[in-house]
């Protein structure tokens, strides 16, 4: 019998995944877009733009914090058995093999598409045309050289600090009366453009050229009194993994301010050249940078593809673009009353970015100018610049409001803006605190204080994304607002824990890590499995971004085996094995990548019918688990459940974007034979346009000009 | 708005904690928040004898985060009080001072009494089940840092109540001195409560069955906590608090507070308070505990809504602290007939004149203990009773009254025969009492005796008036009051002295 197996066995090394070698197999997903010809043109630059900063972060959190292991000699191995040591070995061949194929996909594919649909990217300055070339010598003299500093390095001048992620040109020099080689390097500017537009003289086409090549073509310029032997982009990536001791740093904020600047002097960990790049001049530049041969990635096309965001922006080539879609009002709330009054009467479901994020920021806007309320708490993790909530919340403070805000300084390469933030909110009156010493605040959650006739009111938002405006037209998220007591009495405690009070005697509602979510979850797998084992039908249907909590993940196979259906909805690592007789047969991943990034956490239980629905923001990852503060929240109104609940039928229902887990390890699209197509996706956005325009119709169904007819019999 | 917001802050030994509570006329009070902060200014007071700067600090920034937590209700009425860490502290008047400056906050510091009144009065407000079971005999035991209390209900009134300095801190901080000598430390510590707790087993209970057993106190939570799987609530049986007794041997407070979420601090307390239940529930022969999880804060708010007499209180909570000053009298053997026939007289001529006497109802309540007590002296020899009275009384602890209120009662009673020297001569000796109002309660008190010199009641009816700077007292007997009218007029002349009005005895024989 598959249930009396020991726990032993589901240890078992060979049940998991690496981590690191799943999330490659995200990459490659979402390369799997830009390589996708059903795709608009434009989309599939933008995806392959993704991959390249998703790899660029990759290298220098994850890749980083590996080579640190092997620096300090920790040998540990993972839960898929490969140490540190074995992983780098895994991870740098195939990170290289990725790139081959980002080129490919770029050079083959993409290149040519453009240039038919009327968009010439010159891919080397010596093929420009005569005007085009005066154009450029022309915009190099004014635009480009006045912000250039050119180092060369000799006895005297030691190699200088070439910054994190930066673009450079190398280039080997010899003065003109002697026969002495140096090494000479210019970073290609930041502050210009990377993308040169040149004129052309082809009808209908636009042509444009990258900086560095304009740099290049002119770089003896640079150089007066040499000459300049070989010239080649060359870019680099260093440790930034962000290590704090917070009990030893006593102004937490100061000592992140340091490490941002500290971050620049890193262990270089990766050195990206041109395939052609001289010999010479790479040796100088690895023996400069101490790189070592295994970390050189030489590169057949321009380095740092994270410019074709820019690329997809250009304006223009709508056809060549997905429509743009504007995220649509939430039937169940109307501009005329007070959102409070709204949500007083019943919960609010919200879905991103299909429904529009603007009555979150209602939510607060509207607290920061009501007479009756008295406080207004929130955590921020990642905000937007110009943020309308921050916005918002230093108002409600010079209004009188006590306004309390969590400010995330950990948020990953988030932290100078963030403090900006705090700094800002400090100075008009809110009281800003960072928030719990070792643990990250992930948790997304707000509430109001308001003072009303029959007693202190609590307003509580629950989201499963940040506070941001922005993002929220790009993450798929869900959020609750709701006037519940008991979640309201729970918002209040979580306040409370991270103002560094002590923790509350219990929760009426939230699972909150570090402490307690964890074994909500398990609990919550368990008591399926339980009734699974009785022989009731049992279900699990969990969203995530990220599974790799080796008890969570043990505990599910373990309800497998008892007979629990498990469907789970993972948009990036999941370092589970999916549909493996005597392990995992009734568990099946799929992985949607698509225009939005998903980004909602969701979990359906069947409790033998009596159905629950969670939400909340911790990934199933032990970092989320055991280090951060995370909330997960029930849905129980029964609208919102159900909304919930249709977000998952209909993500398990797609066939066009989702990527289904195989026993292997490796995720396939569906054969869609037979099958209807549906985009999840697309099906929300359809959905609630239709939804917001039945609203507005019945609205003004609803309106008529009602005439006066008491007056009359008054007088 | 028919609620108003209240703060009840509580500076404690072990935590320094508040809770804000919605207070209306018609529903009493409920919770809307509660904050704690643990700053264990007990360990300062018990070990050094005085309370740290560097804690002093910690307090003060605590409380103006509080403060900024009062702002978030809109809640401006508070009432701020400390306890035996503060109180016992060499520099607790500094403390306070130096608390008002940097926070504004007016901190009151309470004698044990009081604390242990305003819990009691947290436990009958917020239990339901409360005069149930103070029904049967009842010990209410009150855990505390630095001592517990056990009161003794009898039919719902409080009749007796005992400080036993076996806190959970001070044993804690007994145990780990011993521990590091001894290897049987708990079973020495054992046997330190079971000594205590004997004593008091044959001062107070005798051959009293004690029915029931309520625990109130910081360390029930944690008691919860620690054994999820005993599942807890409002009550813990015998066999349980063995089962627990046995875990807590075993598992060390490190592992309590990771593995059962109980702050580390609270986790160092847990097994002395144990030792308490357990060793108690033994003397007492009852057979469960009820646990009832109030802090002091509910006990401040439910003092504010009862002082405040804004609202209304289901409780009558003065009757306890006359039932438990009778329950003494009881103790010392005092003529019961005699002791409330001048208890009823003294009432009667501190109701007439109101106006003239301008004291308040607390003084009334003091007036009344006076007089319960005013003979217990002669329980330990008939002469020098005055002495001998006072004597019991400062040395008795009574729950509910301030320290003040309780000197000022001693005081009443000696000076009710004794001779009352001016001011400037007895100052000294008063201590903390008002010397007016010991020498407006003993005047009342002597004319009432007097009138009960034989201890016979002879004066089945009377009544009182006031009339041209006169009160006349109207007693209807058909007995022969000559004694009682000899010694009247002694006690009248003092009387004037000190109200300017000269009570007058007049006889009917209307019957």
């Amino acid at each position: 019998m598959a249930d009396k197996k020991g726990n032993k066995e589901l240890k078992k090394t060979s049940n998991y995944v690496n981590r690191e070698l799943s999330w490659l197999e995200f990459n490659y997903r979402i390369l799997g877009e830009a390589k996708d010809k059903t795709i608009r043109p434009f989309e599939r630059i933008k995806f392959l733009g993704i991959t390249a900063s998703n790899l660029d972060e990759f290298f220098m959190v994850r890749v980083a914090s590996l080579m640190d292991m092997v620096h300090a000699g920790y040998n540990k191995p993972d839960i898929a058995d490969m140490t540190p040591a074995q992983q780098l070995e895994e991870i740098i061949p195939m990170t290289k093999a990725f790139m081959n194929s980002q080129y490919t996909t770029y050079n083959r594919s993409l290149l040519p598409l453009l240039e038919k649909n009327g968009l010439h990217v010159i891919t080397h300055h010596e093929d420009l045309t005569e005007e085009q070339q005066n154009y450029v010598d022309d915009f190099f003299d004014k635009d480009v050289y006045p912000v250039l500093t050119p180092m060369a390095v000799d006895a005297s001048r030691p190699f200088p600090l070439i910054r994190n992620k930066s673009l450079n040109i190398g280039a080997l020099i010899r003065k003109k009366d002697s026969n002495e080689v140096e090494i000479a390097t210019v970073q290609v500017p930041s502050v210009l453009p990377r993308i040169v537009h040149v004129p052309s003289n082809q009808e209908g086409m636009e042509e444009v050229i990258l900086l560095e090549q304009v740099i290049e073509k002119n770089i003896s310029k640079l150089f007066l009194n040499y000459e300049v032997t070989c010239a080649h982009p060359y870019r680099i990536m260093r440790n930034a993994d962000l290590t704090i001791d917070e009990d030893e740093a006593a102004d937490l904020l100061k000592e992140i301010e340091k490490q941002i600047k500290q971050r620049q002097w890193g262990e270089v960990i990766r050195l990206e050249v041109e395939e052609s790049i001289d010999k010479a001049l790479l040796k100088e530049l690895s023996q400069q940078l101490h790189v070592d041969k295994t970390n050189i990635f030489p590169i057949n096309g321009p380095l740092d593809l994270t410019f074709l965001s820019k690329l997809s922006g250009l304006s223009g080539y709508d056809h060549l673009k997905n429509p743009k879609y504007t995220p649509q009002p939430i039937p169940e709330l109307n501009h005329d009353e007070s959102i409070f009054e709204q949500i007083k009467r019943k919960d609010i479901f919200l879905h991103h970015p299909y429904q529009t994020f603007d009555p979150v920021v209602q939510f607060i806007s509207q607290a920061a100018v009501d007479p009756n309320v008295l406080a207004i708490k929130q955590t921020l993790y990642r905000v937007s610049s110009n943020s309308p909530i921050v916005a918002a919340l230093a108002l409600a403070a010079e209004n009188g409001k006590q306004v309390t805000v969590l400010v995330e300084l950990k948020a990953r390469f988030d932290e100078e803006n963030n403090i900006n933030w705090a700094k800002k909110l400090e100075k008009t009156g809110c009281h800003v605190i960072y928030g719990l010493v070792g643990l990250k605040t992930h948790s997304k959650i707000s509430l109001v204080v308001r003072r009303e006739e029959d007693g202190i009111k609590r307003y509580v938002h629950l989201g499963t994304g940040n506070y941001n405006d922005v993002t929220a037209r790009i993450y798929t998220d869900t959020g609750i607002l709701t006037a519940s007591d008991s979640i309201g009495e729970d918002a209040t405690a979580v306040f409370n824990m991270l103002s560094g009070y002590s923790e509350p005697a219990s929760w009426n509602k939230l699972a909150v890590a570090p402490i307690w979510l964890k074994n909500t979850v398990l609990d919550l797998i368990r008591r399926e499995a339980e009734n699974a084992k009785v022989g009731k039908p049992a279900h699990i249907i969990a969203k995530m971004n990220s599974l790799c909590d080796p008890a969570v993940m043990e505990a599910l196979y373990e309800a497998s085996n008892a007979g629990v259906k498990i469907d789970l909805i993972i948009r990036g690592i999941c370092c589970l094995r999916a549909g493996v007789p005597g392990l995992s047969e009734n568990i099946t991943v799929r992985s949607i990548v698509g225009d939005f990034l998903e980004h909602a956490r969701i979990l359906y239980c069947y409790n033998d019918g009596f159905e629950e629905i969670y939400m909340g923001s911790a990934d199933w990852m032990p970092r989320n688990l055991d280090k951060r503060v995370e909330i997960m929240f029930p849905v129980e109104d029964k609208d919102a459940k159900a909304q919930a609940k249709h977000i998952l039928d209909v993500q398990l229902a797609d066939t066009l974007k989702a990527y289904i887990l195989q026993p292997d390890g490796t995720y396939e699209k569906l054969d869609l034979r037979g099958k209807e197509k549906i985009s999840a996706q697309e099906t929300f956005c359809r959905e609630a346009v239709e939804r917001a325009k039945k609203e507005k119709e019945s609205n003004q169904e609803k309106r008529v000009f009602e005439p006066i007819t008491n007056t009359l019999s008054k007088n | 708005m028919a609620y108003q917001m209240f703060a009840a802050i509580d500076v404690g030994s072990n935590d320094i904690s508040m809770k804000i509570f919605e207070v209306t006329a018609k529903w009493g009070s409920k919770e809307v928040d509660c904050v704690s902060h643990i700053l264990e200014l007990g360990s300062d007071t018990y070990r050094l004898g005085y309370v740290s700067n560097e804690k002093i600090n910690e307090l003060c920034n605590c409380l103006n985060k509080f403060k900024d937590k009062m702002k978030e209700y809109g809640c401006k009425e508070y009432r701020a009080y400390a306890t035996s860490a503060i109180r016992e502290a060499s520099n607790s008047l500094m403390i306070i001072e130096l608390i008002e400056l940097r926070t504004g906050i007016q901190v009151k510091i309470l004698s044990n009494s009081e604390h242990r009144f305003m819990m009691l009065k947290g436990c009958a407000s917020t239990m339901e089940e409360f005069d149930e079971i103070t029904g049967r005999n009842t010990a209410l035991l009150d855990m505390g840092a630095g001592s517990i209390q056990i009161s003794l209900f009898e039919k719902q009134l409080l009749t007796a109540t005992q400080n036993i300095k076996i806190g959970s801190i001070r044993v804690r901080d007994m145990m780990s001195g011993i521990e590091s000598r001894v290897t049987n430390g708990e079973e020495v510590i054992e046997e330190y409560v079971q000594n205590e707790l004997g004593t008091f087993n044959t001062m107070y209970l005798g051959d009293k069955k004690i029915k029931n057993v309520i625990a109130i106190g910081d360390e029930i939570q944690a008691l919860q906590k620690l054994a999820p799987e005993l599942k807890i609530q409002k009550l813990m049986t015998k066999d349980q608090i063995d089962y627990l007794y046995n875990k807590i041997l075993n598992v060390s407070p490190q592992d309590m507070a990771s593995k059962y979420g109980i702050p580390f601090e609270r986790a160092t307390l847990i097994r002395p308070a144990i030792i308490v239940y357990r060793i108690l529930v033994e003397t007492t022969k009852a057979d469960e505990i009820f646990l009832h999880d109030i802090t002091l804060c509910d006990g401040i708010v439910a003092d504010y809504m009862d002082t405040e007499r804004k609202y209304t209180v289901g409780r009558k909570y003065e009757q306890d602290i006359i039932a438990s000053a009778t329950a003494m009298a009881k103790r010392y053997k005092s003529n019961r007939p005699h002791v409330s026939y001048v208890s009823e007289v003294a009432l009667a001529i501190f109701d007439a004149m109101k106006k003239q006497h301008g004291m308040n109802r607390r003084q009334r309540l003091q007036l009344e203990i006076a007089c319960i007590l005013h003979d217990c002296g002669k329980f330990i020899n008939m002469q020098n009773v005055a002495n001998n009275s006072y004597n019991i009384i400062m040395s008795t602890e009574m729950v509910g009254l301030s320290h003040k209120e309780r000197e000022e009662i001693a005081n009443a009673v000696r000076y009710n025969t004794l001779y009352l020297p001016a001011y400037q001569q007895v100052k000294d000796s008063l201590g903390d009492a008002s010397y007016t109002t010991v020498a407006k309660l003993a005047a009342i008190l002597r004319v009432a005796n007097a009138l009960d010199r034989s201890h016979k009641q002879k004066v089945e009816k009377f009544s009182m008036q006031i009339k041209d700077k006169k009160l006349v007292i109207s007693v209807d007997t058909v007995h022969n009051i000559t004694l009682e009218a000899a010694l009247f007029k002694e006690k009248a002349d003092f009387f004037e002295q000190i109200y300017g009005i000269r009570p007058v005895l007049k006889q009917r024989r209307n019957v």
